[in-house]
C-alpha cells in the first residue's frame, strides 16, 4: 500500500470501521477505559497549560491526542506518566496512578517527546537500563532492537544517531516492557516516509491486538490515517472527543468546484435553484456549496452550458483542524514567569 | 493476534526490587565515558601527585629544609583529585536532566526515593573503594621515597590507616554532596562551580574571617571539616580534630541530600 493509495483512505474517513457512541458523560463512566483523566489541570505560574481536561482511552483501538504545539499535549502525557503533578484533577492508568505501579514498563510502554537519552551512552546501554529497572529478561533488548531495526548501530553512541534513528530508539523502549499500553508522544516527529508508515502499521498493529495505543500529534493528516478516535486539544480543554469519521463528517465540508466560460451565468442560475446553495468565486471559477456535482451539471446541460471542469473538492482535514484549533493557537512565547 | 509483534513471555518477570534499580543505575553510570575518565583521573592524580610530591620532598622533609609532618605529604594527591569525585557526583545528577532523561528514569522508576537511594549507593560505593585504593597506591609509590631518606611511615602510625581510608570516605562524601547540589541545580556548570567554590575558594577565603566566630564559619565548611580524616597529620593546624570533623561533615552532606530528596519529590521532572 503506497502512500498515495494510503491517503485516499483519510477521504473515505475510516468509514469501513466501526463508529462508536462516545459523548464525554458516557466515556468516563466508562468500565472498559484504560486512561481515564478528570478535570486534569495544570498551571505554571500564571499560565494555564492544561485547563480541567477529561477524557478516557479506550484499549483495542488508536486514539489520537490532537492539537498544535502549544496545546497542552506533552504536558498531559507527562502526568499521565507521573512526571509532572497536575495541579488540580486526576488522572489514572488501569485504574491506578502511573507511579502506584510496581513494574511501570511491564504496564505502559511511553516515548517521551523529547529524546530522553544521554548521547555518550549507546542504544543497547540505555536499553539495558531500562530492563534491568524492571526485572526485565536482558533478551528482550536485542528483540525490540530487532523490532525498531537498530540491531545493526545498536552500540553507537545515540548522540550519532539521527532523528529519525531516535524515534526509533523512543520506540522501541515504549516496547521493552511488552506493555497493554502504548503513550507514544509526536511519534512521527523526524521520521521519513517510510518511518511514518512503519509507525502507523505499528500502532494500529498493537491496537488490534488489544492493547491500548494513545498517540500524539499536531498532524491531522497523520492522526485521521493512524487513530480510530480523536480527542483534540487546544489551549488545555478538550475542543473534540469523537470518532475520527465523526470528526471528519462534522468539520471536514466539501464544495463544488467548477469552471466555465460562462460562469456568470451559471451563478445566476443556481443561486435561484435553490435556498441552500451559495456561490462564490472568480470569473471562469465558482465554489458551490449546497448542491452536488450531479445538481450543477443538470443544471448547466438544461441550460446549455459548457463545462471545463465539475469537481467535488473535500476540504482537507488539516484545514478542518486549523478551523477548528484557530482561536486556541498560542501565538508568541510564553511569559518569562511561565517557563518552568 | 496474527504475527504479534511482541512476545508475551515477559509479563512472567519477577516483581522488580531496589537491587533491580541499583543494577539499573550501575549500568547507567559505567556507560558513558565520563565515569571512566572521572575515575581514571582520581587514581592518576590521586595517587600520581602524592607519588610525585613525595619524591621532591622526601630530601627536604628529611634535613629539615621543609618544615612539616611527612604524615602531611603521604595522601597530598587527594587534595586535587577530590575533584573529581566533584564532577562524578554532579554529573550524577545533573547528566539526567541536561539531556532528558530523567524523564525515562522516573518514567522506569516512579518511586522517586529509590532512585535517589539507588544513585547514591553506585556512587558512594565506587568513590569508597577508588578512593581507598587510590589512597592505597600513593602511600605505597610515595612511601617508597620516604624511606628511602628515613622518614617512612608504616601503616601502623599513628593516623595513616585511619587516612587511607577516610580518603576513601570523604571521597564518597564529596561525592554525595556534589549529587545533593546537583538535585537542586539541576544544571551541571552550575552545579560544578557551586560545589568547587564552596570547598575550594570560600572554604580557603573564610579562614580570612576576623575573631573566633569567623575561626569557627571556616572550620565548619565542609571541605574544612571532611579533609583532615584524609591526612595523618593535617597541614592546617587550625582545622578540627579528623572523626569531629568528618561527623559535622557527614552531618552536612545528611542534610543538603535530605532536603535535595524533598526538591526532588516534589518537583515535574
Amino acid at each position: 500500500m503506497g502512500v498515495g493509495s494510503g491517503h485516499s483512505r483519510m477521504y473515505r474517513g475510516g468509514a469501513g470501521r466501526q463508529p462508536r457512541r462516545h459523548d464525554h458523560t458516557h466515556a468516563l463512566s466508562d468500565g472498559n477505559a484504560v486512561i481515564v483523566a478528570r478535570e486534569l489541570t495544570k498551571t505554571y505560574g500564571a499560565r494555564t497549560a492544561v485547563d480541567g481536561i477529561s477524557f478516557t482511552v479506550e484499549p483495542g483501538r488508536v486514539t489520537g491526542f490532537l492539537g498544535p504545539n502549544g496545546a497542552g499535549k506533552s504536558t498531559t502525557m507527562r502526568m499521565v506518566l507521573g512526571l509532572d503533578r497536575p495541579t488540580s484533577g486526576s488522572v489514572t492508568v488501569n485504574g491506578h496512578r502511573y507511579a502506584d505501579s510496581p513494574a511501570p514498563l511491564r504496564e505502559v510502554g511511553a516515548l517521551l517527546e523529547a529524546r530522553a537519552v544521554h548521547p555518550g551512552r549507546s542504544a543497547r546501554n540505555h536499553l539495558r537500563w531500562l530492563a534491568a529497572s524492571n526485572a526485565l529478561p536482558a533478551a528482550r533488548v536485542d528483540e525490540v532492537l530487532g523490532i525498531v531495526g537498530l540491531e545493526s548501530v545498536a552500540d553507537q553512541r545515540v548522540g550519532r544517531f539521527s532523528l529519525g534513528m531516535g524515534q526509533r530508539l523512543g520506540i522501541a523502549v515504549a516496547l521493552l516492557g511488552d506493555p497493554a499500553v502504548v503513550v507514544l508522544d509526536e511519534p512521527v516527529n523526524g521520521l521519513d516516509p517510510e518511518g511514518i508508515r512503519w509507525v502507523r502499521t505499528l500502532a494500529r498493529q498493537l491496537a488490534d491486538e488489544g492493547r491500548t495505543v494513545f498517540v500524539s500529534s499536531h498532524l491531522m493528516a497523520e492522526m485521521a490515517l493512524t487513530a480510530e478516535h480523536l480527542v483534540v486539544i487546544g489551549r488545555g480543554r478538550v475542543l473534540a472527543d469523537c470518532t475520527t469519521a465523526e470528526f471528519i463528517a462534522r468539520h471536514a465540508a466539501s464544495h463544488v468546484r467548477v469552471r466555465s466560460p460562462q460562469a456568470g451565468e451559471l451563478a445566476a442560475l443556481l443561486r435561484r435553484s435553490g435556498p441552500d446553495v451559495s456561490v462564490d468565486g472568480g470569473p471562469g471559477e465558482l465554489r458551490v456549496r449546497g448542491i452536488d456535482t450531479t445538481g450543477v451539471g443538470d443544471l448547466a446541460g438544461a441550460h446549455g452550458l459548457t463545462l471545463h471542469e465539475l469537481t467535488l473538492v473535500q476540504s482537507s482535514l488539516e484545514d478542518a483542524f486549523m478551523t477548528l484549533t484557530a482561536d486556541s493557537v498560542e501565538y508568541g512565547a510564553a511569559p518569562a514567569g511561565a517557563v518552568r | 493476534m496474527t504475527a504479534s509483534v511482541l512476545p508475551r513471555a515477559v509479563v512472567r518477570a519477577p516483581r522488580p526490587g531496589f537491587g533491580n534499580v541499583l543494577r539499573a543505575e550501575w549500568i547507567k553510570f559505567w556507560s558513558v565515558r565520563s565515569t571512566a575518565w572521572s575515575v581514571g583521573m582520581l587514581f592518576v592524580l590521586g595517587a600520581g601527585l602524592t607519588v610525585l610530591v613525595c619524591a621532591t620532598s622526601a630530601a627536604d622533609l628529611a634535613d629539615g629544609g621543609i618544615d612539616e609532618a611527612p604524615g602531611s605529604f603521604i595522601t597530598w594527591g587527594l587534595m586535587i583529585a577530590q575533584v573529581t569525585a566533584v564532577v562524578l557526583g554532579t554529573l550524577v545528577a545533573t547528566s539526567e536532566y541536561g539531556t532528558g532523561m530523567i524523564r525515562a528514569t522516573l518514567a522506569a522508576v516512579p518511586r522517586r526515593g529509590t532512585v535517589l537511594a539507588a544513585k547514591a549507593v553506585v556512587l558512594t560505593g565506587t568513590l569508597l573503594v577508588v578512593g581507598i585504593v587510590t589512597a592505597f597506591a600513593g602511600y605505597l609509590g610515595g612511601n617508597a621515597f620516604l624511606a628511602a631518606e628515613g622518614i617512612g611511615l608504616s601503616l601502623d602510625d599513628d593516623g595513616v590507616l585511619r587516612a587511607l581510608v577516610g580518603s576513601g570516605l570523604y571521597l564518597a562524601g564529596l561525592g554525595l554532596l556534589s549529587m545533593a547540589v546537583g538535585l537542586l541545580v539541576r544544571h551541571t556548570a552550575a552545579a560544578l562551580s557551586t560545589v568547587l567554590g564552596l570547598v575550594f575558594v570560600v572554604g580557603n577565603m573564610a579562614f580570612l574571617l576576623p575573631g573566633e566566630w569567623g575561626e569557627w564559619v571556616a572550620k565548619v565548611l565542609p571541605g574544612n571539616a571532611g579533609s583532615p580524616v584524609t591526612m595523618p597529620v593535617p597541614f592546617n593546624p587550625m582545622l578540627l580534630d579528623p572523626w569531629p570533623g568528618f561527623a559535622v561533615f557527614a552531618a552536612e552532606v545528611a542534610v543538603l541530600l535530605a532536603v535535595a530528596t524533598a526538591a526532588f519529590r516534589r518537583r515535574d521532572a
